[in-house]
């Protein structure tokens, strides 16, 4: 899949993108529907995150079966940079 | 003050593996044989091997051992292999729970709920792929699994790598079992399959028992706490019990206990005969262990039952009405009826408890349970240790 820009305001102005990201970036790879109930989202909506957070290149996900299991693309600076950034944030509470 | 006959008594545990395994020796050598290819060409092939031999014979802790050592044999030249190790018993005879197990080693979030077995087996491929990993899963207790499902789910296991040729072989099966008669259940294909490596362990002889039990004292005893005599005693002691080194261990770690509680500086046969007196060889604390939390609530209750009526037999009134006071106890939501009807059908099939339906002399129809085998002393006692231990 090709990845496309997102800018920064688009990714951080969003409650729900921000919370997906910081669960993904505290416990590493999950499924949808955990991500939602840690969010406190519904199925659609984390869903529709998730798509946009990947097309992004932020995301990425592998599928078993019916499950597909999301985590940060390490392979994108962006990515990492912003699981950095979570990361340092939380250290520093 | 006194101190302690014991150093460690964790080496004295069930799930302990000791460094060496006296006496099996050239089964594990076996073992590390059947399975080179795993490390010299990793997914060239994949291996089926059944280890069978009756309890305490070292089955498990020989699997275990060898999980061990192979695993850490494969960091070392960068493959990643894994060893996980399932009691089909634990996993109540099915092959989604010991699926799920293998899983979990490698995705520890994965969904617990919503795919069947089969399904759930072609997701482990699918993860053993992406991780490029390969596992040798143990099915410990195997009867438990042909028992509850047939021969179906062996099949399953045993045939995988068949419907994806061109792919590397990844799943390779150690089955343990203590009766090879369980095979002939299985339909033939899967019974040759599974039949063209065994490792049978034979029981243990007296001087065996011996040298496992003198390593053993070693690691969990201060030294001289266990004399020659002693050794002796319960070596012979385990021997008579078929050559069972579980027993064996079991019987030196409640021994020492005696000692402990009698403050005695050595571990002296009397305490030998103490122990060999409480331990009761159907209901063992591997048997304790290995119930869900809610059946351990359960028997606590019948014992507790048990202990303020001093009757022989309890209703299954009586027995919901205990369990009842335990689960607030613990704070657990309790099950309902017929949810303990289960439990009382596996804790009898187990031999822990006994049930009989009441007869002429009580108004309508009962279940009587009763405890042939243990004191509810020593039930409670155990039971109590047992969740004491889980809530640790």
């Amino acid at each position: 899949m090709k990845e496309c820009f997102m800018a920064i305001e688009d990714v951080l102005s969003s409650k729900g993108r921000v919370k997906i990201l910081r669960i993904l970036a505290e416990i590493g790879e999950l499924n949808i529907s955990d991500i939602a109930r840690r969010a406190g989202l519904n199925y659609a909506t984390t869903n529709q995150h998730l798509q946009a957070l990947e097309n992004a290149g932020l995301v990425q996900h592998k599928k078993f079966g019916r499950i597909r299991i999301f985590r940060f693309n390490e392979e994108n600076v962006r990515a990492r940079t912003v699981k950095k950034l979570i990361d340092f944030w939380n250290a520093n509470k | 003050m006194y101190s302690s006959v014991f150093k460690d008594e964790g080496k004295l545990d069930i799930n302990y593996i000791p460094p060496s395994l006296p006496h099996r020796e050239r089964q594990l050598k076996l073992l590390n044989h059947f399975f080179r290819f795993a490390i010299e060409r990793p997914g060239k092939m994949a291996q089926r091997v059944l280890i069978t031999g009756k309890i305490g014979t070292g089955k498990t802790v020989i699997s275990q051992s060898f999980g061990l050592n192979i695993v850490k044999e494969a960091q070392e030249k960068g493959i990643n292999l894994q060893y996980v190790h399932v009691n089909c018993r634990e996993c109540k005879g099915s092959l989604f729970q010991i699926l799920q197990r293998a899983i979990l080693k490698f995705y520890p979030r994965f969904p617990r709920r919503g795919f069947s077995a089969e399904e759930l087996l072609q997701m482990l491929m699918q993860v053993l792929d992406a991780r490029n990993a390969y596992l040798i899963l143990a099915v410990d207790e195997l009867e438990e699994l042909i028992r509850s499902a047939g021969s179906d789910p062996v099949y399953s296991l045993t045939r995988v790598q068949e419907s994806r040729p061109e792919a590397p072989q990844r799943l390779s099966l150690i089955c343990i079992l203590r009766e090879p008669e369980h095979l002939n259940t299985l339909d033939p294909s899967t019974r040759s399959t599974l039949q063209r490596n065994i490792i049978h362990l034979e029981e243990y002889s007296t001087l065996q028992l011996r040298d496992i039990l003198n390593d053993r004292i070693a690691l969990a005893f201060r030294n001289g706490a266990v004399s020659e005599q002693t050794l002796n005693f319960v070596a012979e002691s385990a021997s008579s019990e078929g050559g069972d080194a579980r027993y064996a261990i079991e019987l030196l770690w409640r021994a020492g206990k005696y000692a402990d509680a009698s403050e005695s500086l050595a571990v002296l046969p009397e305490h030998v005969r103490k122990a060999a007196v409480s331990i009761y060889p159907i209901v063992r604390r591997d048997a304790i262990s290995s119930l869900s939390l809610h059946e351990k609530l359960f028997l606590l209750g019948v014992a507790r039952s048990f202990k303020q009526t001093g009757s022989a037999y309890i209703s299954m009134g009586e027995a919901e009405d205990a369990y009842a006071v335990v689960c607030e106890e613990h704070d657990e939501k309790r099950r309902g009826h017929t949810q303990l009807w289960k439990y009382i059908t596996n804790l009898s099939a187990l031999g822990i408890i006994k049930t009989e339906i009441s007869g002429a002399g009580r108004r309508g129809k009962t279940t009587l349970i009763s405890l042939p085998k243990i004191t509810a002393n020593d039930l409670e006692q155990e039971l109590s240790n047992a969740l004491y231990k889980k809530k640790r």
